[in-house]
């Protein structure tokens, strides 16, 4: 098994799955609807001293978990951007791991 | 007067005391400035997310002031020149906080206008299916590409 493209092939099923229209593949992945996660919790302020609400956006790389991942909105992931890099700045979270 | 958020990163080859006594001088210039202080967070001795100038550890003081802005500047000014204080932040944060009370009071209003809310809208998922597809076909044998 190899780790890397497994992990991919959710998202890439999950595609062929939306209003319930298969194409030609025969693939019945159901795609959960992604809600933003502080408009769903009426998060307005973003605090860049919050850690650990910031962690849950960073993956083990140390990057910035992008939106079309985590389904935040566009306003709210500006805001969660600018959060990151400041706690990045005195070493909260990490530029960069390996 | 403006709302700042400000951190200080001193030296943990300082000890505990010696670290709010360098601190304490910043508060002073904070003081002397007119600041008042909203909170006082001492965080403690934390590790780094990386390493700074071969340090692993530092410690963190947390303030949040209603200063001058000039206050703040002559206060980071001072801050980048000290040796013991490896980083250190000063962001404003009223207009930030402003706007999310603004926000928050607009869904607050949104909500309320409309409060009965229909009865739990259909999920989205049950919507996908209109089939319920035969359940063999549902996981395809695993298609290896090359």
């Amino acid at each position: 098994m190899r780790s890397g493209p497994g992990g991919r092939s959710g998202g890439r099923g999950a595609a062929a799955g939306r209003d319930g229209k298969t194409g030609g593949r025969k693939k019945f992945f159901v795609r959960r609807r992604k809600v933003c996660k502080f408009c769903a919790e009426k998060l307005e302020y973003i605090d860049w001293k919050d850690v650990k609400l910031l962690q849950g956006f960073i993956p083990e790389r140390g990057k910035i978990l992008p939106r079309r991942i985590s389904g935040t909105c566009a306003l709210h992931q500006r805001k969660l951007q600018t959060a990151i890099k400041r706690a990045r700045s005195i070493a909260l979270l990490p530029y960069a791991t390996d | 007067m403006r709302l700042y958020d400000i951190v200080v990163l001193v030296t943990p080859d300082l000890n505990d005391d010696d670290a709010t006594k360098l601190a304490g001088e910043y508060r002073k210039i904070l003081a002397d400035g007119g600041a008042n202080f909203v909170k006082e967070e001492p965080w403690g001795r934390r590790r780094l997310a990386f390493p700074i100038g071969r340090k692993r550890e530092a410690h963190y003081v947390y303030w949040q002031v209603e200063a001058e802005p000039a206050t703040v500047a002559e206060t980071e000014r001072r801050l980048g020149l000290s040796d013991q204080v490896l980083r250190h932040l000063a962001v404003r944060v009223d207009e930030d906080l402003r706007r999310a009370a603004k926000m928050a009071e607009r869904i607050r209003k949104k909500t309320a206008r409309r409060p009965p809310r229909p009865p739990a809208a259909p999920p989205a998922e049950g919507a996908s299916a209109p089939a319920p597809a035969p359940p063999q076909a549902a996981q395809p044998a695993e298609r290896s590409e090359s």
